[in-house]
């Protein structure tokens, strides 16, 4: 397998969507919820199993298949034994796969959560986009609002442009790109010698910076007949964001993949991704921009 | 119960609108020239003073400012509390993500800019002790050793966060980096300071009390900044909807912070420890909003910050203690030891060689977070007044040339 055909890979068309199976209740929604999107996307179907290949385990994911359709030309099952997160990292990676569907509880206990469950290590590590499904649904429902995360970042243009595929794809209509606006040390720094107008000239210009760096990204992006809507919010990024999501009531939330290489540390003194991860407040699609 | 007399009580209002107004005044003046308001702060301290006050006119400073009686007892304990306050407000500022959020950027410049300062300061002390009059002793050498190495590392958040917001760097890489490894050498400084101080009433031959200190105090901000930050998360949007807003959480946090001062104090770690890491577990919070955190800085930086900066000036006669070589050699050394090992740290995080100096001098700026290390160390006994008062200059020039140095590196 030629691995230099991920990099610079666009994170967009999802060609190949791999999915997850674990034989547990939520396995057949998303499987079902993974086929829908293969279908909308045209994409093909990879199922990974890690574990055992038994007679029965085959006899039941054929039965799975079949109940929910999935065309066996356009899928393959992989059955491979080993560790769970690296195995499915490592196939994902040979198999060049777009797209990794899982499904998650929206909140771990909070020793699995410092642990690390398989879904939440994999969307940590993964080097393709990954959905985490909250509720998954053995009758998939449509999506209609999407929230994205317009952070200042050199991937943010393309988990936008991501983002916009999905919703043309899926005929989302609502979509909203939030910028979190959070200076640290701002309220120490004009504690001492602002006047009341400096300081709400100081607040109004980095929400005006904020809101010029995301005009400018959106002016990049085809948004087609999707109904984009931008909008500043305050507070910890990822933790702000996760709420406005909650509050909207929002059936995905597209993010950028880490920048960093998390570790346990990285959920004790929680930022970003790991506030979103500790509290999935809808399905959460992390965009692998691969640049 | 010891109470003010009416005489006293009138001298102590008056003592302390002195201190504000004055303050003030120089402050706002200070601003025209882009001076730090620490300096003018600072100025009022030396005008108020000995240095000149007492000088000039010593009945009016005299009765302003006693040496005697229950006045002299009440500014110290009013001192003592602005101190911890300041803590309080610095640690609110300090998020420890922020260093992992920034990646092996931010760890390696945290890194360096502590490691470089503090092994350049701590092994001229030892080495040359005689430069600073300390004793060649074991004991004394080792405390001032270890100070002189915190002293130059530490970092001035409030400093560096307004130079950065003055040359509209707050939100770039640059900035980010400044602002995440500054809150690292804090944090760091800090323990590292009250490990220090705690030694200073101890024999440093008695490795069992120095265990049992080290032990202490990473296992009270281990406990705060894990198990006591969850416990405040979860009660704070408890606190800031069920109580009166924002009264109910002004009360609430500064009462933790003087409740969190008392327990370490109480276990001979400095009042400073417990108010600093309150700070943290508490500013970190995701439901502190933000009108709160701006409304406890407000407070404290402009009536708890004056008051302990213009009483350094109170206490310490500038001019009679005034070492040309003394200054000259810290000075020295804090540029020599910040700004080579934040380049270092910043470097071999990927950073370019012009923004790498950029980061370097925007760390050097120590600003008032090294005139309150000073100040408690002076009053431990832990320095002398003429290195105290090269650690003030030091303070202040760093502050002075940081932004005007980083600018040039920037363009």
């Amino acid at each position: 397998m030629d691995l230099s055909k991920l990099k610079k890979r666009p994170s967009y068309p999802f060609e190949t969507i791999a999915v997850a199976i674990s034989f547990s209740p939520r396995c057949h929604p998303v499987l079902a919820e993974a086929k829908r999107l293969s279908d909308v996307l045209g994409a093909s179907m990879l199922l990974l199993h890690i574990g055992e290949k038994t007679s029965e385990k085959e006899q039941e994911l054929d039965e799975m298949m079949s109940k929910i359709g999935v065309n066996p030309n356009h899928s393959r099952v992989i059955w491979m034994e080993g560790e769970p997160v690296d195995t499915i990292l490592k196939l994902c990676k040979l198999n060049i796969v777009d797209l990794l569907v899982l499904g998650a509880l929206e909140k771990e206990n909070i020793l699995k959560f410092y642990l690390g469950s398989i879904a939440r290590n994999i969307s940590r590590k993964a080097k393709c986009s990954v959905l985490l499904l909250t509720n998954p649904d053995p009758q998939p429902k449509k999506f209609k609002k999407i929230v994205v995360n317009g952070v200042s970042n050199p991937k943010t243009i393309h988990t936008i442009n991501t983002a916009l595929y999905l919703a043309k794809n899926l005929k989302v209509k609502d979509l909203t790109i939030v910028n979190e606006v959070d200076v640290p040390g701002l309220a120490m720094a004009i504690a001492d010698d602002s006047t009341a107008p400096q300081t709400k000239e100081i607040k109004k210009n980095l929400a005006e910076e904020s809101e010029e760096t995301l005009q400018m990204i959106l002016e990049k992006c085809d948004s087609g007949d999707v109904n984009v809507t931008d909008k500043n919010i305050k507070g910890k990024p990822g933790y702000a964001i996760s709420k406005f999501s909650k509050d909207k009531k929002a059936d995905l939330l597209v993010i950028n993949s880490p920048d960093t290489h998390l570790n346990v540390f990285d959920r004790i003194f929680a930022h970003d991704i790991e506030y979103i991860l500790a509290d999935l407040p809808c399905n959460l699609l992390i965009v692998h921009s691969r640049i | 119960m010891i109470k003010l007399a009416h005489n006293e009580l009138i001298v102590l209002l008056l003592s302390i609108s002195t201190m504000l107004i004055i303050s003030r005044i120089f402050a706002e003046l200070g601003k025209r020239f882009k001076l730090p308001v620490v300096m003018g702060e600072l100025i009022v301290g030396i005008v108020l003073g000995p240095t000149i006050l007492g000088m000039m006119y010593p009945d009016i400073f005299l009765y302003l400012f006693p040496r005697t009686g229950n006045i002299p007892i009440a500014l110290d304990g009013i001192f003592s509390l602005s101190v911890i306050m300041l803590l309080f407000v610095a640690g609110m500022e300090v998020q420890l993500s922020l260093v992992l959020k920034q990646g092996k950027v931010a760890v390696y410049t945290s890194m360096f800019s502590m490691v470089i300062p503090f092994f350049t300061g701590f092994a001229i002390a030892w080495f040359f002790p005689e430069i600073f009059s300390i004793p060649d002793e074991q004991g004394p050498k080792l405390l001032f050793a270890l100070f002189f190495g915190t002293a130059l590392s530490i970092s001035a958040l409030p400093v560096i966060a307004r130079i950065l917001m003055d040359m509209n760097l707050f939100k770039t890489n640059i900035g980010m980096v400044i602002i995440a490894s500054a809150m690292f050498n804090d944090l760091i400084g800090w323990l590292i300071f009250s490990f220090v101080l705690s030694l200073t009433n101890k024999s440093v031959n008695d490795h069992f009390s120095l265990w049992y200190t080290v032990l202490y105090i990473l296992g009270f901000g281990l406990f705060m900044l894990t198990i006591g930050k969850k416990i405040i998360d979860k009660t704070l949007p408890w606190m800031q909807t069920k109580l009166s807003w924002p009264g109910g959480v002004l009360s609430i946090s500064l009462g933790i912070c003087l409740l969190s001062a008392a327990f370490t104090e109480a276990i001979h770690i400095h009042a400073i420890l417990g108010a600093f890491i309150a700070g943290i577990a508490f500013g970190d919070s995701v439901h502190l909003r933000e009108q709160a955190r701006e409304i406890i800085h407000q407070f404290v930086t402009n009536f708890f910050a004056p008051l302990f900066f213009v009483s350094i000036g109170l206490k310490v006669n500038f001019i009679e203690n005034f070492d040309g070589r003394i200054v000259a050699i810290v000075l020295v050394l804090a540029y020599v030891g910040k700004v080579l090992g934040a380049f270092i740290g910043a470097r071999l995080g990927g950073m370019s060689k012009n923004h790498s100096l950029a980061v370097g001098f925007g760390m050097n700026a120590r600003g008032a977070m090294e005139i309150i290390l000073g100040t408690l160390a002076l009053n431990a006994g832990l320095i002398s007044k003429p290195i105290f008062v090269a650690l003030v200059i030091m303070a202040l020039v760093t502050s002075l040339t940081s932004g005007p140095l980083m600018k040039r590196f920037i363009d």
